[in-house]
């Protein structure tokens, strides 16, 4: 039985997913093949995802092709009418906006007593789980495939002690993932977040970006394109030096904070922005986060350094430092387009739902053949998917004429220069 | 209770304390209406002057009415549309003691009255917002147009439509073209509303900017900003232009340009800019593209003929909040907040930075006005010292510093003989 706030608010949750179904090529793709050769009939599968309507989408088309699907969802990322309208399509949904941190603990608990063959995982949490306190579950759990980096470093962390006991398919590292999701999906919706909450300016202000990995290039791309100068920390020489070719300035969190109008988190590490570079900040700093854990910008402690705390806007908590100077935390912290926004856009979760969708497949039909460990997804879906896309945009693409294909695979010919 | 809250038409005033959050956060990011336009009105020119505002009643415009009652002007407020105003602004409004006359989403017939109840006040200064108020009271209180002592006008719509009055012969009194300041459309027009209307319909819809071709009807410098916050979030931009100069413009800005029934058919959304109606009429709905998500950017709800579309629509249905879909025979067209000014009707306005010029334009005109009893009939631009001393004031406040030319740099400028 379904754990949700409100069964009458179905009707409103259904529109959402059939406004979102429309905009989700790949995925009407996607679904009428697994209908047709029901590779997931009779299937079990857990899902742990944000729960908006593009989630809520996906769930149903595996529910559409036959599989048993139950979800859940922790309360600050639930949309209630959207787990409504789910339960109603079939979905075993575990998910309410009122629910304490115990009760989603054991809406977790409850996906995993589902028994699930496969799992749709975000941030590895039931692998986790799967894997020291309901170890029961590992008996019938025969893969996962994982939403986020901050997932996969913990599954490759796992597989380093030994302790990873199925195979996962790396989903964020499939490239119909990361360099359109990470990229574009998070760029786009955590800078429009920011506009929207604060109704601010972003034109001739300052954005810190606190690592330059997909995310970070993202959201320094967008708010480039909305007008602000970007200065980009990194850790990572590597991604820094990309950066300063990229035309932004590279600078010590603590100095880039203390020219940035807004400070925006994108490393997947926690304490990434730690109080003594917030202390660095300018009054009336924006900082919000694009990553995963919620305790990229250290929250806990910037709340015990503040000498008051007031909520001054939907989303927005200005926190009073000791010298009357404030700064604003957008979203409390948490990835700040789906705790202030409604998430990526719709184009976008439909091409990373295709790659959770056919990884979810390629598990349900090959785990078996598959060792313990972080597996990538087969490219050959990868293509299927960026092909489903263009074709849905109407874009031809070329092939390489068997000629050219034989010349790529000469090794004994050196090519003329 | 108030005796503004009494005399008031609102919606509701318990939700006062709301609209003083949204107010306070305002002036806080407003340091050219804090500083400039503070200290120019405390002169005592406004003492006891009866104002009317009306602009969207949202957090900007309720701090400029409230500047300006603090300077000791008696001022009344009104929406200039009714999708743009916000009942919990109007409530903390009224309980500091601005009379206000507005009510979110009401009806034709309601709005008129709210309109004509602020003309009844007969305001000797107005400021106004696409020429609606002035437009009523020469209308309908002609009797009332020998108390008005001077007009500011917010937008370019405004600013024509005063122009036909003066064609007309019946602008007899001074009125301001705000709109045309630098200060104002430089800002305002372009970086306002570019930002303000992508973010709007990306919200609205949910959908992705990247990769998609966007339609832009009007390239004035609302359509320069859309196509340039447009191409920003990595979408392509096509100007549709009827006036050969902008066309040209855009076109060397790197941006497609083309006629309405090229571009139509391959735009995932279309945006109008044009200030006027039908930019999107009955005969261009043949030409959307399946999916289209049309907006608009521009002053009136007319830009894109909505009826047109209904009574070429199979079936109406509401897709998402502010998103009605119109079934046509070609496919799904989607219209955001029925075609009124989406980043208005469907979000928060412009951003306040950009409103803390636009307003400090504004104030200064109606302190202009105030304080020059001798200006003549007709349109006018903002003195242009006003004009300096405001974007001044913001690069200060910014800290960003300017050099002077150099003596012999001045005189070289100052001679025509070299």
């Amino acid at each position: 039985m379904s754990e949700i706030l409100d069964p009458t608010l179905a009707a409103a949750g259904a529109a959402k997913i059939d406004w979102a179904a429309a905009h989700a090529p790949v995925m009407a793709h996607m679904r009428d093949r697994m209908v047709a050769d029901r590779s997931l009939q009779g299937r079990r599968i857990g899902v742990v995802l944000a729960l908006e309507p593009k989630t809520a989408l996906l769930a149903q088309i595996l529910t559409d092709a036959g599989a048993e699907v139950a979800l859940a969802c922790p309360a600050a990322l639930v949309t209630d009418d959207v787990a409504a309208a789910l339960a109603a399509r079939g979905v075993e949904v575990f998910a309410r906006s009122d629910a304490t941190p115990a009760q989603d603990e054991g809406f977790l608990a409850a996906v995993l007593d589902h028994r699930p063959e496969v799992v749709i995982d975000d941030m590895a949490e039931l692998i986790r789980m799967a894997h020291t306190t309901h170890t029961g579950a590992l008996v019938h759990l025969q893969g996962a495939t994982e939403e986020t980096t901050s997932g996969i470093n913990t599954l490759r962390a796992m597989a380093a002690d030994e302790a990873l006991r199925i195979p996962c398919i790396a989903a964020n590292d499939a490239r119909c993932k990361h360099l359109f999701d990470n990229r574009y999906g998070s760029g786009q919706s955590v800078v429009m977040a920011l506009l929207d909450t604060t109704n601010l300016m972003m034109g001739g202000t300052t954005v810190a970006v606190v690592g330059y990995g997909w995310v970070g290039k993202g959201v320094a791309r967008v708010a480039r394109g909305m007008g602000a100068r970007i200065v980009v920390s990194e850790v990572d020489p590597v991604a820094a030096l990309e950066a300063h070719h990229d035309g932004f300035d590279v600078a010590p969190v603590t100095d880039a904070c203390a020219t940035a109008d807004w400070v925006i988190t994108a490393t997947a590490c926690p304490g990434a922005l730690p109080v003594s570079a917030v202390e660095r900040c300018r009054d009336g700093a924006i900082l919000a986060n694009a990553g995963g854990p919620a305790d990229e910008i250290d929250v806990t402690g910037l709340a015990e350094r503040a000498r008051e705390i007031r909520a001054v806007r939907d989303h927005v908590v200005e926190h009073v430092l000791d010298d009357d100077r404030s700064v604003f935390l957008v979203g409390d912290g948490r990835c700040v387009n789906l705790s202030a926004g409604e998430g990526h856009p719709i184009e976008i979760m439909d091409l990373t739902f295709a790659v959770q969708g056919l990884a979810t497949r390629h598990l349900a039909l090959h785990a078996h053949e598959m060792a313990p460990g972080v597996h990538p997804l087969p490219a050959e879906i990868d293509a299927e998917i960026a092909r489903a896309k263009l074709a849905a945009l109407g874009v031809g693409i070329d092939d390489l004429t068997p000629e050219q294909a034989a010349a790529l695979a000469d090794w004994r010919h050196a090519p003329s220069v | 209770m108030t005796d503004a809250t009494e005399r008031s038409h609102i919606a509701d005033p318990s939700l006062a304390d709301r609209g003083d959050e949204r107010i306070a956060w305002v002036a806080r990011h407003s340091p050219v209406l804090n500083r400039l336009a503070r200290q120019r009105l405390s002169d005592g020119a406004l003492d006891g002057t009866r104002v009317a505002v009306v602009v969207h009643l949202e957090a900007k415009t309720a701090y400029l009415a409230l500047l300006l009652a603090e300077a000791g002007a008696r001022v009344v407020a009104a929406g200039s549309n009714p999708g743009s105003t916000q009942d919990a602004v109007c409530a903390a409004l009224a309980r500091r003691g601005v009379e206000v006359h507005a009510r979110h989403g009401s009806p034709p017939d309601e709005f008129e009255s709210d309109l004509l109840a602020v003309a009844d006040t007969a305001p000797e200064l107005v400021v106004d917002d696409g020429a609606e108020l002035t437009a009523r009271i020469v209308d309908h209180r002609p009797e009332l147009v020998g108390s008005l002592r001077g007009v500011t006008e917010e937008t370019t719509t405004g600013i024509a439509r005063l122009r036909a009055l003066e064609r007309a012969g019946r602008l007899s009194f001074p009125a301001i073209a705000a709109n045309d300041a630098w200060c104002k459309h430089l800002f305002d027009n372009r970086f306002g509303t570019g930002q303000s209307v992508l973010a709007a319909v990306l919200r609205l819809t949910n959908t992705s900017a990247a990769g998609k071709r966007v339609c832009v009807i009007g390239y004035g410098w609302v359509g320069r900003g859309l196509a340039q916050y447009a191409t920003g979030l990595g979408a392509q931009a096509v100007v549709v232009e009827v006036d050969p100069v902008p066309a040209l413009e855009a076109a060397m800005e790197g941006h497609r340009v083309a006629r309405l029934r090229d571009a139509l058919p391959e735009a995932d959304m279309v945006l109008t800019a044009t200030g006027g109606i039908e930019a999107i009429g009955s005969e261009a709905i043949e030409w959307l593209r399946p999916g289209a998500i049309l907006a608009n950017a521009g002053h009136h709800d007319r830009e894109i003929d909505v009826a047109a579309l209904e009574a070429a629509a199979s079936d109406v249905v509401t897709a998402r909040d502010g998103v009605t879909t119109y079934r046509l025979d070609g496919g799904d067209v989607h219209v955001l907040s029925e075609g009124r000014l989406v980043n208005i009707a469907g979000a928060d306005g412009h951003p306040v930075e950009i409103m803390d010029l636009s307003f400090a334009v504004q104030a200064l005109a109606v302190h202009h006005l105030a304080s020059t009893p001798d200006l003549a009939p007709g349109l006018h631009r903002l003195p242009v010292e006003l004009d300096r001393a405001i974007a001044a004031t913001k690069l200060a406040t910014l800290g960003i510093e300017l050099d002077d030319l150099t003596g012999s740099q001045r005189a070289f400028f100052d001679r025509w003989d070299q």
